[in-house]
């Protein structure tokens, strides 16, 4: 530790080696704290809950064919009681949405009727009183929906309930003093308010994309029943029933009305599909920049064995010279460390600017969040660590070098 | 000269083969991590139509005004008032206006289901717009389009699954109830992305089953598959949702030469001038047109994860290379009293370059043959990251074979000269002498 | 100072055995300044790794400066070789990436020396060879003659009590090989133990006692015939030129 300045003197004499392992330590800093990052961020992502109890559930999407958009509220509320009487099924509920599904219908949220700017954004769910039991979703403050508020509507003409059921999210974030319950909001801009009868403790908005982070806990439910050729059924069967449900399920509705088409691909999906496919790619980036991490993090510790085994080799001759001039292995291989540490850390000083760079510029490309200085102190010590541990195997045989190589004239 | 350089390297390869194998596991690693993720990034950021990309445009007006715009960029699509006022006008060479709906055809045969389509409510024009091939007959006229006819074109695959591939032109077929008369069948057609309409697509959704009249389709009160956007309540009811200014539909303009487009983008400054005199639009006239990859750019149809994999991935291979430059530095200088008694006998460095640059290009070769491999392991994951229809355009074609190999050979040989600059200085001697 | 008594030295490789030394008996006193003769092969410079404690013996007793070091660790020998001893090389053996004040500060590092005294040491030893004005250049801009001076620098730092050095002037033209043996002199009238191994009997001339060794062994100079025969090799070599 004490030959720090002859080891820098050394090194100024090999620029070109020093700092192609400086660099690559940069680069390879810059690199893995990125996408560590990115693979921390697409976990959280993906191991968010929705609020449903996700087992023993499943969704069908199923659109009309033939039949005007007025005419099919007899037919949906048909499909509804077909699958609530099925064996195996624990209740059922049409939807226009749901969870991770992908699209949906979202609103600004007003406390003043007449504001130009909304709140915030909310997702609404068109569903009836059966909803919190079929989704599993707590009710943490206030009632469900009554049978008797479910009413049909058009939603051309569609403006707002008089009664809705919030998450708390919703809740908070309009009223941050914890009042929501029983007050009024609007949700459509000029239209009547409504009131707030009940507050969930979760429900995520349906989609899980970057736009929708901003209110992905957001979502409002209406005791409301649209109109339309399209509506989705979500299904929670009795534990352990799935399976024969998944099957059960669209052979009923198409044996009470074949005029419909629930689509092959995404038509009829346990919730457990549903998440999976909706989080694909962020999974997907998450595994790739993982790979990418531990391929890089192996070639660069596979170029520091390289060059630092070709100076070794070099230096024979003078290892022998320091250890006949009293040098002990332990100094030796201490020279080699130490000389590797102050690479190292000329090498994640770089990196670290880089990676913060790096970092800004795919803030401003990719709407990414600002990068946590955890990231770039993990990153620095893991590559610190892995110079060392890469630099040890050589350093191992420069210590074995005989004194005796001094006196050898080649 | 060639053959004997190439011998001494494979003949040093072979000397040090950890080093080696080091070097050409990195280059092979670094050029099949880019040539992976380049090959999702061609596919997506490829040009659909590339004869006539140029010539045709996307249009934007600004009918929301500066208080709901986007930073004011108008938004990406049209209201129907604009929508129908353009094709009145019919300012350019041919026009479209156009959505997607969600039609389901009901097979004559009882017995089958009915099936979901993919279809457009387009104008005529769109088929010579956007040289759309036909195996049987051809698109609608004007006049149908002014008659809301009930017609269709279908594509060659529902033609298959409806009429087992025989001519249908003049048949019909019953969509949502409704009975269509065919006018054409057309031949292959999947422009990836789909590029009239990535508002609402990713760009990469299954083939399109199915084109209507945009007229009959609003005559039928068709609203749209796709996304409806509102800046404020469009009030009760179809009619008054149809003259509201929520946006839902696109426009296409063809306009062949850079006067036409002046021409065009004039007539729309013109137009929205003249909305704002009449009081509908309160703010100065704000229009675009793009032409089509423009618009694909404007639109994101490159998805994040591919430009952000595409860039790790490059970042991927610098290390890789200055992970080689390192160790042909290493490799070559261990080598350095060779290099003093080959001057000595009268190589001149021009020779030594050769040489080496040589021998890194074998590395390079090896390299790439890795690559390849890993590439091809690679192009076969992709559907790992990205969204199936995304994954199944990478493919491994011969044009990406010879990039692995060329990008391979010429990155290693440029880490190279450094390298076998540093050996090229060495002086001829007959020193054997290590330090 | 420094003793050797039936020392052997064996190198062994699967067919072989080779001695390098056999029953090898040397005594250097305190104070003395010995060159070790004879010629190439004969063992002596495998007598001076031993003596430097650069590698290890096979049989025998070696006693340094009166302790037995056959026993000792790997870094109990390192810190005999750093305070006691000191090297000159026939190839110098300077560290090419240090420049000459860093070469000489070396093994005053590994003694864990504060800064001030090994600063002080440097430039007094350097001084001493007279090379002072040299500190900041490095051993490729120096001359043979210099080089070495600036290794005998680097040995004379530490102020060992034995100076060990093999063939000092076998690198340099006669002209620098004579400031060089001066120099070597000059130490041993200060009052340094000297042992020199050299082939070159003119320069063995120089010491106050040679010892002649052959096939590794200590051999009596005026009965051996071996050192006869040896001795007229080296005459006709030395005319021969």
């Amino acid at each position: 530790m004490m030959q720090i300045k002859p080891i820098l003197a050394a090194l100024k004499r090999h620029k070109a080696g020093t700092i192609l392992i400086a660099l690559q330590i940069a680069l390879t800093l810059a690199i893995v704290c990125n996408a560590l990052f990115i693979i921390q961020q697409r976990v959280d992502r993906l191991s968010r809950p929705t609020g449903m109890i996700e087992t023993d559930l499943m969704a069908i999407q199923n659109r009309w064919v033939g039949i005007d958009d007025e005419a099919t509220a007899p037919l949906v509320k048909a499909d509804i009681q077909i699958l609530r009487s099925l064996p195996g099924v624990e209740d059922a509920v049409s939807t226009n949405s749901f969870p991770l599904r992908g699209g949906g219908w979202s609103m600004g949220v007003r406390l003043n009727p007449t504001a130009k700017k909304p709140i915030t954004q909310t997702t609404l769910y068109f569903v009836d009183d059966h909803a919190l039991p079929t989704m599993g979703a707590k009710l943490i403050a206030g009632r469900n929906f009554r049978a008797d508020e479910v009413v049909t509507i058009d939603p051309k003409v569609f403006e707002s309930s008089p009664v809705v059921i919030i998450t708390k999210a919703l809740a908070d974030k309009v009223f941050p003093d914890g009042s929501a319950l029983g007050k009024q909001i609007y949700i459509t801009e000029g239209a009547p308010s409504s009131t707030v009868i009940g507050i969930v403790e979760r429900l995520q908005v349906p989609w899980n994309g970057n736009f929708a982070n901003k209110f992905e806990g957001n979502s409002t439910l209406l005791p409301i029943q649209l109109s339309g050729n399209f509506s989705a059924y979500l299904i929670r069967s009795k534990p352990g029933q799935l399976a024969s449900v998944l099957k059960a399920a669209p052979a009923a509705l198409f044996k009470a009305n074949r005029m419909r088409v629930i689509p092959s691909e995404r038509g009829v999906r346990t919730y457990a599909d549903v998440r999976e496919q909706a989080y694909k790619s962020d999974r997907g980036m998450a595994i790739l920049m993982g790979i990418i991490c531990v391929v890089l993090l192996a070639i660069t510790a596979a170029g520091i064995v390289g060059l630092t085994s070709f100076w070794v080799g070099q230096r024979r001759k003078q290892i022998g010279v320091r250890r006949a001039l009293g040098a002990t292995k332990h100094d030796i291989l201490s020279y080699f460390l130490t000389e590797n540490l102050l690479i190292g850390i000329g090498g994640v000083v770089v990196g670290a600017m880089l990676a913060v760079g790096m970092n800004l510029w795919l803030m401003q490309q990719f709407e990414m969040a600002r990068l946590s200085p955890v990231y770039v102190i993990a990153g620095v010590i893991v590559l610190l660590l892995l110079g060392q541990g890469a630099v040890l195997a050589p350093a191992m045989r420069a210590a074995r070098v005989s004194p005796v190589e001094a006196t050898r004239s080649v | 000269m060639f053959a004997y350089y190439f011998q001494l390297g494979l003949r040093s390869l072979r000397r040090n083969p950890i080093l080696t194998a080091l070097m050409v596991m990195a280059i092979g690693f670094g050029v099949a991590a880019s040539m992976t993720t380049y090959s999702v990034f061609r596919a997506t950021s490829n040009n659909p139509i590339p004869q006539k990309s140029s010539q045709l445009f996307a249009v934007q007006i600004d009918n929301w005004g500066p208080e709901d715009n986007d930073k004011g960029e108008p938004a990406s699509s049209l209201n129907y008032t604009d929508s129908i006022a353009l094709m009145k006008a019919h300012k350019a060479k041919r026009q479209t206006a156009l959505y997607p709906v969600g039609l389901a055809a009901v097979p004559a045969d009882a017995n089958l289901l009915p099936f979901r389509t993919n279809g457009y409510a387009v104008y005529g024009d769109a088929f010579p717009m956007f040289d759309m091939p036909f195996l049987y007959g051809g698109g609608w006229s004007s006049a149908e389009d002014d008659g809301h006819a009930a017609v269709v074109v279908i594509a060659r695959s529902i033609n298959d699954k409806l009429f087992n591939g025989a001519n249908s032109v003049g048949r019909e077929i019953n969509l949502d109830g409704h009975n269509y008369r065919v006018t054409g069948v057309l031949d292959s057609w999947d422009p990836k992305p789909l590029f009239f309409d990535p508002v609402n697509t990713s760009g990469f959704d299954d083939p399109v089953d199915l084109f209507i009249p945009f007229t009959r389709a609003i005559e039928l009160k068709m609203s749209t598959n796709g996304n409806n956007n509102c800046n404020k309540n469009p009030g009760d009811g179809w009619d008054a949702w149809l003259h509201s200014e929520c946006i839902w539909a696109q426009f296409w303009v063809e306009a062949p030469s850079k006067a036409d487009v002046d021409t065009y983008r004039q007539f729309l400054q013109g137009y929205a001038a003249e909305q704002q005199r009449a009081g509908r639009f309160h703010w100065a006239p704000n229009v675009r047109t793009r032409d089509v990859m423009d618009w694909l750019d404007h639109q994101n149809v490159v998805p994040a994860e591919s430009k952000i994999s595409l860039l790790v991935a490059m970042g991927f291979l610098l290390i890789c290379l200055v992970n080689t430059v390192g160790l042909l530095l290493a490799k070559f200088m261990r080598r350095a009293p060779e290099i003093g008694v080959r001057r000595a006998l009268g190589a001149s460095r021009r020779e030594i370059y050769g040489q080496f640059l040589i021998e890194a290009g074998t590395v390079g070769l090896a390299g790439g043959l890795l690559g390849l491999l890993l590439t091809g392991l690679g192009v076969f994951g992709v559907s790992l990251v990205f969204d199936p229809k995304i994954a199944r355009l990478a493919t491994l074609d011969a044009s990406l074979v010879a990039l692995t190999m060329l990008v391979a050979v010429l990155a290693t040989v440029l880490a190279a000269f450094y390298p076998t600059w540093r050996a090229a200085q060495v002086q001829p001697a007959w020193q054997l002498k290590s330090n | 100072m420094l003793k050797m008594t039936h020392l052997s030295k064996v190198y062994r490789t699967e067919v072989v055995e080779t001695y390098a030394l056999r029953d090898f008996n040397i005594d250097v006193k305190e104070g003395e300044f010995v060159a070790v003769t004879g010629p190439s092969g004969s063992g002596k410079t495998t007598f001076l790794t031993i003596a430097g404690l650069l590698e290890t013996f096979t049989g025998g007793e070696y006693h340094l400066d009166g302790v037995e070091v056959s026993h000792l660790n790997d870094n109990a020998r390192s810190k005999i070789r750093n305070e006691k001893i000191g090297f000159i090389f026939q190839a110098f053996n300077l560290i090419p990436d240090l420049n000459v004040f860093d070469n000489v500060e070396v093994p005053l590092r590994y003694r864990g020396m504060k800064s001030a005294e090994r600063k002080k040491r440097i430039m007094e030893s350097l001084e001493r060879v007279g090379l002072a004005s040299r500190a900041k250049h490095y051993p490729a801009e120096l001359s043979g003659g210099q080089q070495q001076r600036v290794a005998i620098a680097r040995a004379l730092a530490g102020s060992p009590r034995l100076l060990l050095a093999d063939e000092p002037t076998g690198n340099l033209d006669t002209q620098m090989a004579r400031s060089v043996l001066e120099l070597l002199e000059e130490i041993h009238r200060e009052g340094a133990t000297i042992v020199m191994v050299t082939h070159d009997p003119e320069l063995a001339a120089r010491a106050q006692r040679n010892v002649h060794v052959i096939d590794g062994q200590v051999v009596d100079l005026a009965e051996d015939p071996r050192f006869h025969a040896h001795v007229a090799q080296v005459a006709e070599a030395t005319h021969g030129r």
